[in-house]
C-alpha cells in the first residue's frame, strides 16, 4: 500500500495540565512507531476558542499533527487510543495524500503552463507555429 | 423627462421655430427610445434580476445606450483562482471566514463569485472546519 498523509487535530479539555497533553502525545507516538508510521509534524496550537459548545465547553486545547503510514489500522489505533482518553473531548483524523497529490499535479501544470506562454505571447500566431521556436531556442542555448 | 411634454405642445406653438426645432429633435429620440426600452426592462428585467427593476428602472437611460445590458455589474471573479490557489485548507479559518455567513451559513457562488471548482473544495474546507469546532454549524446565541 502507498503512504498515506493523515491529518490528525485533537481538542482537550481547556482545563487540562500540560502534562496530560504530553501524555496523550507520547503514547500517539508509540502507536505511530509501533505500526511502522512517522509524525511528520506535531503542533500545539493551544487554547483556542471552539466555534460551538463541545462536552460543554467553549474552549480547548488544539493539538495538530501530520501523520504518515501505510497501514490505515494505526489511524484506527490513533484514534480508538483518543476515544478512551478522557482529557480529549474531539478529534478528527483527515486522510490528505490524494489531495497533496491533485495540488502537485496542478501546480506542476500551471507551471508547465506558465512556461509555455510567453512563447506563445511572443509572436501573436496561432500555437502551431509556437511549438518549433522552443526546440529552436534550447539547441542555440546547447551550441 | 422635460423633453416629453414638449412635443405635444409644440404643434400649437408653432411660430417658435428655434424651440420646437431643439425639442422636437430631443423628443424624437427620447420618445421612441422611451417606448421602446421600458417593454424590454420590463420583459427582462424580472426574469433576469427579481428585485432590480424597480431602483434601475429611472436610472437605465445610460446603461441602455451604452448597449444591450440593463443592469451593469462589475464581473466577480474566483478569488482563488486570482490567487492560484490549488487547495484550500480547512486549517486557515481566516481564509475560509469572509465565505461564510456569520450564523455559519456557506455563501453561494452568487454572492462570491468563486468558480465552481473552487466552491467545490471551499465547501469541502469549510466542513471540515466545522466538524473540528474551528467554524460554526450555526451559531447559538
Amino acid at each position: 500500500m502507498d503512504e498515506r498523509v493523515y491529518d490528525l487535530i485533537f481538542i482537550c479539555r481547556p482545563a487540562t495540565p500540560e502534562d496530560e497533553v504530553n501524555k496523550i502525545v507520547t503514547t500517539l507516538e508509540h502507536s505511530v512507531a509501533e505500526h511502522g508510521g512517522k509524525i511528520e509534524k506535531m503542533e500545539r496550537w493551544g487554547t483556542r476558542r471552539l466555534a460551538y459548545r463541545v462536552a460543554k465547553h467553549r474552549e480547548g486545547f488544539f493539538v495538530y499533527m501530520v501523520v504518515k503510514s501505510t497501514q490505515g489500522d494505526l489511524i484506527k489505533e490513533l484514534e480508538r487510543r483518543l476515544k478512551v482518553s478522557d482529557p480529549v473531548i474531539k478529534y478528527q483524523t483527515i486522510r490528505l495524500d490524494e489531495e497533496l497529490k491533485r495540488q502537485q499535479k496542478l501546480s506542476k501544470h500551471r507551471e508547465r503552463r506558465a512556461s509555455r506562454r510567453p512563447r506563445k505571447q511572443a509572436p501573436g500566431a496561432p500555437p502551431a507555429p509556437a511549438p518549433p521556436q522552443p526546440q529552436q531556442v534550447p539547441a542555440a542555448a546547447a551550441e | 423627462m422635460s423633453d416629453q411634454p414638449v412635443p405635444p405642445a409644440a404643434p400649437p406653438s408653432a411660430p417658435e421655430t428655434p424651440a420646437p426645432a431643439r425639442s422636437e429633435g430631443h423628443g424624437h429620440g427620447g420618445g421612441g427610445g422611451g417606448g421602446r426600452r421600458p417593454e424590454g426592462g420590463h420583459s427582462s428585467g424580472p426574469r433576469r434580476e427579481g428585485g432590480g427593476p424597480g431602483g434601475p428602472g429611472g436610472g437605465p437611460g445610460g446603461p441602455r445606450r451604452g448597449g444591450k445590458r440593463q443592469y451593469f455589474r462589475k464581473k466577480k471573479v474566483c478569488r482563488f483562482c486570482v490567487d492560484h490557489v490549488d487547495f484550500i485548507d480547512y486549517k486557515k479559518v481566516d481564509m475560509l471566514q469572509p465565505f461564510v455567513q456569520e450564523r455559519g451559513k456557506i455563501l453561494p457562488r452568487r454572492m462570491t463569485g468563486t468558480c465552481s471548482r473552487h466552491q467545490r473544495w471551499l465547501g469541502e474546507a469549510i466542513k471540515r472546519a466545522r466538524n473540528i469546532a474551528l467554524l460554526p454549524f450555526a451559531t447559538e446565541l
